[in-house]
């Protein structure tokens, strides 16, 4: 988005950014797949799009939920740069918030 | 995120039975009635509008958000090459709704597969962003302090109600798994 206001972790992206150097190669680290949390998407909602699109269980697709509704964000999936990209456009189709960056980038 | 409070919707008094029910396991009931079916039809409309028109607002920035937040470069690429297949997606689920929306007008409920019914999902999904993004809701229970001569007090309403009936839809989903 980014969105107005996250009301109880307002962990939101910053604004973009360059990302300056990066001393790894790309095959070093994995990309991750970030769910940020909103306040607008139900919490049930975003239960289910994780359980859909990765196959999660119940159990760990709310315990993924939490974390972003509790911590603000949750990485949901993770691999190369194309396999990311393509679960973020899968998860921008739902209408979830996500984004992908390197592993502890 | 938002949370369940939907639930308690008072926009119209329902039907004892849900918004959706599941008939079997490819198969659903959508129990509005047609009134209900033309207002929904009327938002997507609008909705549609804003996916074909809006590439700057807040709103547009809601659909279509940034994938690398810190990567310009990237960034730029990814939207460059799939937003195109993002709006596709969004439009081609609007269209099915809309469709099976306009069905069976003289019934309160419609019969949907478990396609139509993930179509009618997204789409009831996109407009509470549209209309959540409008009115900068947070996560705490706002109907409770909001008068009813307060400009937004319709929207408000409606935002209720859209959330009231995604959180069926997604309850008959679950029940099922």
């Amino acid at each position: 988005m980014p969105i107005h206001r996250l009301s109880s972790t307002d962990v939101r992206p910053a604004e973009v950014i360059d990302a300056g150097t990066d001393t790894a190669p790309d095959t070093d680290r994995p990309w991750i797949v970030l769910v940020w949390n909103d306040p607008i998407n139900l919490m049930s909602y975003v239960t289910l799009v994780l359980q859909k699109l990765f196959g999660y269980s119940l159990e760990k697709a709310t315990e993924l939920m939490l974390d972003v509704h509790n911590k603000g964000r949750a990485v949901v999936s993770s691999g190369t740069r194309e396999h990311a990209e393509f679960d973020v456009y899968r998860l921008h189709e739902h209408g979830l918030w996500a984004t992908m960056q390197r592993e502890d980038a | 995120m938002g949370n369940n409070a939907t639930r308690r919707c008072v926009v119209v008094a329902r039907k004892n039975k849900g918004p959706v029910t599941r008939l079997d396991a490819t198969s659903y009931s959508l129990n509005i009635d047609a009134s209900d079916r033309t207002t929904l039809n009327g938002l997507l409309d609008q909705l549609r509008d804003v996916l074909m028109h809006d590439s700057s607002s807040d709103i547009a920035r809601r659909l279509f958000p940034a994938a690398y937040h810190q990567d310009e470069q990237h960034e730029q690429e990814y939207q460059r090459l799939m937003r195109d297949e993002l709006l596709s997606s969004r439009l081609a689920s609007l269209s099915l709704t809309t469709s099976l929306l306009e069905r069976e007008t003289n019934s309160d409920s419609i019969v949907l597969s478990a396609d139509e019914l993930d179509a009618l999902m997204r789409s009831i999904n996109s407009l509470r962003l549209v209309l959540g993004t409008l009115l900068d809701v947070d996560e705490d229970e706002f109907e409770a302090h909001l008068a009813e001569d307060d400009p937004a007090y319709g929207q408000y309403q409606l935002y209720s109600y859209l959330g009231w009936l995604l959180d069926w839809i997604v309850t008959v989903q679950t029940e099922f798994n």
